[in-house]
């Protein structure tokens, strides 16, 4: 039990005064004057069992009915007989992720979430306050009616969503509100992966209603991607399925159907294609509609251009014109003048990737070349020693560096990019049309063009850094924050329609689709926004597996919305108290009074 | 029942408006008045006076001559010859001195106003009367004497409340005896705030000496029914002895109480050949008057 104004549980003090009372009422009073104090004392004498009792009896009535009152006075809320609710906090969190779009028994199971919201809605008083936080954590506070048309309003998200953060969220605006009675109310479709880690309601009481639902099996494309990124104009599309056997896909670029097929949930669809298309291209690989429609298709994006035309100085090395020859071999690139791969000394123009000198003596023929060129770095004395590279996500880490020349960065720096360094020092560096290595590539110097990372990063930089500014794709869910590139002004949709970018934007749309980034009027990139490939995963929680993942004090779950709706009210059961203590108090004045004014003796008969 | 007639009035508004002498006039004419049996009826009398017929009068003393005559309603009046001595043994002690509310007369000028009707009444039958007052012991003794004229003195008598701190009831009885040698009546009237058991004895004795005896239980309804002042300490203005109480606690217990003390009395004294009978000071005059005049006129 607890009390909405403790401090008046002062007045329980009270009690006293009946008791103290009794226990000095031999000892207190005016004197009387009465002749028949004989008959007095032999009436007390006779009847003092009956006496003392009787006293006891009120004296105890009495003592009851003041704390009753006081108890009252205090406004106690508890488990037990009530009327109504205390005044409460609630927040109900409304599941509202991808999955719960899914068809089941002919309707949405949003549907179904959103009518038991709205009856619990219905179910406050005026002096409760009410917060509705959908699966993507926005709160939305208003009176009943408001917060009915907005459980009416709610529209499903485009993806999972972040349940564990509206359920913290929702804890958070209950526990602010200052009100004793704090309660969560979760609607949710159950799903696993929406609950795979436990959120914490920091001691609210909390009530979880998943109703019992038994989805059809899914269907869903889980992955798509152009791969790589920037086709010349060769380049492959791989997808992965889930939910059968026998999934008819399609593979659709630029609005036209590149291939289509028949798949199973293990098979990964890779599809090689050349297209004509040029530039930013979104592509789109799909499934047969299913009960849930949201992962039905998963987008991709692909920068379209010609091959490339690359110059390899022969002083670059063996390995650089190897590189080359299968890149050329693979379609991927031609040979022709436009990028060069060059030691820095012979380097005449960018694109390049410029390699340092062989001969420390060219040194100073090296560093005025890429002073000619524009390059903003320089190669500084030339340091032997064995020591390992780090970069590139870690993908040089395992290559061996001999000698090499720290790279210096000169003048004013332009935008450039450390890909990796040795010991601390700058080795391979990157810029607008250029890539400098601190080393010549030659395993004198580095085993770098023996491991088998070097030829993917050499196609990589040939292909991406090297062919033009293209830009990259941003892999993105519903809403949640990307870093978009440097100067982005807009997202442009695959229909031409542009959003503007506001000041300090960091989020993915809420809708799955292909935005690409526009900077100006130019396309530098591209965001791909799908769904999480764990919502369509429609496996359900257990109620007791699903209690577990509410980290409070008292969470439980519910099938049915209606234990849902009295529980979460009642928060623990919880009731004001007040009426049924004055009542009590009631019934014992009444027998105060029979007592002490027919005697016990009467009473009792 | 004659709304006039002072005997029936209320004693306390009676009693307010003259004195002792005045009043037990005025109640034992209305008391004769309202006789509907003479108390002359068996003794021998003669006749004394005519006075004005008035309601209510036994037709059997209506002087038809005068009526045929004059035609004028008297009434004969008698006197007769007795040789009833009489005692009026009557207890001032400071417990009678109380009354139980403002307005209501104590329970000592109740029964003073009581014993000089009464001893009016029995003067006026040419019995002898005597006064004995007492205390804690006896304050005051007149002899029997039949002349009016010892009304005056018995009148003189009363009036002042005794001070003592017991009820020497046995010792006044014994007065009494001494006082009447030969078979007459004593009338003991008191709270009986006393030992029973010297009350009982006193009366035994009383009896076996031939004495023809009423006891008057002169009582406050306050002493039947306990007010509730709250918790106080009810002490004796008579002892001092002091019981701390809550009155609407003890109500009900102390109410059963003083109704078995009057049934012990009840028991006790009749028992012994007395006449007893309770009075509440809020009774009129007369009541208590025929209480005690019936005795009175049972004797021969």
């Amino acid at each position: 039990m607890t009390f909405l104004s403790p401090l008046l549980l002062a007045l329980m003090g009270a009690a006293a005064v009946p008791l103290l009372l009794h226990l000095m009422r031999r000892r207190i009073g005016a004197r009387v004057d009465f002749p028949a104090v004989r008959y007095l004392r032999r009436a007390e004498q006779e009847h003092s069992r009956q006496l003392k009792l009787r006293n006891l009896l009120l004296m105890v009535l009495r003592v009851v009915i003041v704390l009753l009152v006081a108890l009252a006075a205090a406004r106690p809320v508890g488990p037990g007989l009530g009327s109504g609710h205390p005044p409460t906090a609630i927040a109900i969190v409304l599941d509202n992720s991808l999955s719960t779009t899914a068809i089941v028994d002919g309707r949405p199971v949003l549907e179904r979430l959103r009518a038991a919201a709205i009856a619990l809605v219905r179910s406050a008083q005026a002096a409760d306050r009410l917060w509705l936080v959908t699966a993507d954590a926005t709160a939305v506070s208003g009176s009943a009616s408001q917060l009915v048309d907005a459980i009416a309003r709610v529209e499903p998200l485009a993806g999972g969503g972040a349940l564990r953060d509206a359920v913290q969220r929702g804890a958070a605006l209950v526990r602010a509100a200052g009100l004793d009675g704090r309660h969560l109310a979760v609607v949710t479709d159950g799903q696993a992966t929406a609950w795979r880690t436990a959120a914490d309601a920091g001691g609210v009481t909390v009530t979880v209603l998943a109703p019992e639902l038994d989805p059809s099996r899914n269907r869903a494309v889980t992955r798509a991607v152009a791969n790589p990124v920037h086709w010349t104009p060769r380049g492959r599309v791989t997808a992965q399925l889930a939910g059968g056997d026998s999934l008819a896909w399609r593979v659709l670029l630029g609005g036209r159907t590149l291939a289509r097929g028949v798949g199973g949930t293990r098979e990964e669809i890779s599809v090689s294609a050349a297209p004509a298309e040029r530039g930013w291209v979104a592509g789109r690989v799909e499934l047969e509609p299913d009960e849930l429609r949201g992962d039905d298709g998963r987008g991709f994006a692909a920068w379209i251009g010609d091959a490339p035309r690359v110059t390899v100085e022969r002083e670059a090395g063996l390995f650089a014109a190897g590189a080359t020859e299968a890149l050329v071999m693979a379609r991927r690139a031609t040979h022709g003048d436009g990028i060069a791969v060059t030691p820095a000394d012979l380097l005449r123009a960018c694109p390049a990737l410029i390699l340092a000198p062989r001969d420390p003596v060219r040194l100073g023929a090296a560093n005025r070349a890429l002073e000619r060129a524009g390059v903003p770095w320089r190669f500084g004395e030339p340091r032997r020693g064995t020591a390992r590279a780090h970069g590139e996500g870690g993908r040089l880490d395992a290559v061996r560096v001999e000698r090499r020349y720290p790279l210096l960065a000169a003048g004013v720096p332009a935008p450039a990019e450390t890909l990796a360094t040795v010991a601390g020092d700058p080795w391979i560096v990157a810029g607008n049309g250029y890539v400098v290595i601190g080393s010549p590539l030659d395993t004198l110097d580095t085993d770098f063009p023996l491991t088998a990372v070097f030829a993917p990063w050499f196609a990589t930089v040939m292909t991406e850094r090297l062919s033009g500014d293209a830009g990259g794709v941003i892999e993105s869910t519903p809403g949640a924050p990307v870093r978009l590139p440097p100067g982005a002004t807009g997202l442009e949709r695959e229909d031409g329609t542009v959003l503007p970018l506001p000041a300090g934007r960091a989020t993915a749309p809420t809708r799955t689709g292909v935005w690409f980034v526009r900077r100006g009027a130019a396309r530098v990139g591209a965001l791909v926004v799908n769904v999480e490939p764990d919502e369509s995963d429609l496996a359900r929680l257990s109620l007791e597996s699903l209690a577990a993942r509410v980290a409070t004090g008292d969470v439980r779950a519910y099938a049915d919305p209606s234990p849902w709706v009295r529980a979460s009210w009642a928060a623990g059961s919880r009731r004001p108290l007040a009426v049924p203590l004055l009542l009590v108090a009631l019934l014992a004045l009444a027998a105060e009074s029979v007592v002490a004014r027919r005697g016990l003796a009467r009473a009792v008969a | 029942m004659d709304a006039a007639r002072p005997d029936l009035l209320d004693p306390a508004s009676l009693a307010a408006l003259g004195r002792i002498e005045v009043v037990a006039r005025w109640v034992v004419d209305g008391f004769i008045t309202g006789l509907h049996r003479s108390p002359r009826k068996g003794f021998s009398v003669e006749f004394a006076e005519h006075r004005g017929y008035q309601p209510g009068d036994d037709l059997r003393y209506l002087d038809w001559k005068i009526a045929a005559r004059a035609d004028r309603w008297m009434i004969k009046q008698f006197e007769e010859e007795t040789n009833l001595r009489a005692a009026l043994v009557l207890d001032i002690s400071p417990s009678m001195n109380w009354a139980g509310a403002a307005g209501r007369l104590t329970k000592l000028a109740y029964a003073e106003r009581v014993c000089a009707a009464l001893a009016l009444l029995l003067l006026r039958q040419r019995d002898a009367v005597g006064l004995i007052r007492f205390d804690d012991a006896v304050r005051s003794v007149l002899p029997p004497r039949a002349r009016l004229a010892h009304w005056r003195r018995i009148i003189a008598a009363m009036g002042t409340a005794g001070t003592g701190t017991a009820t020497a009831a046995p010792e006044a009885l014994a007065r009494a005896a001494a006082l009447v040698r030969r078979p007459g009546l004593v009338v003991l009237v008191s709270d009986l705030l006393v030992d029973p058991a010297g009350v009982v004895g006193g009366v035994r004795t009383l009896r076996a000496m031939g004495h023809d005896v009423v006891v008057l239980h002169v009582m406050d309804p306050g002493e039947r029914d306990i007010a509730d002042p709250g918790d106080a300490l009810f002490t004796d203005p008579e002892s001092g002895e002091a019981e701390a109480a809550r009155g609407a606690d003890v109500r009900d217990a102390y109410r059963d109480t003083v109704a078995s003390a009057i049934e012990e009395w009840r028991d006790w004294l009749p028992g012994a050949g007395v006449a007893y009978e309770l009075i509440m000071t809020d009774a009129p005059f007369g009541i208590a008057l025929r209480r005690a005049f019936a005795v009175r006129q049972g004797l021969p």
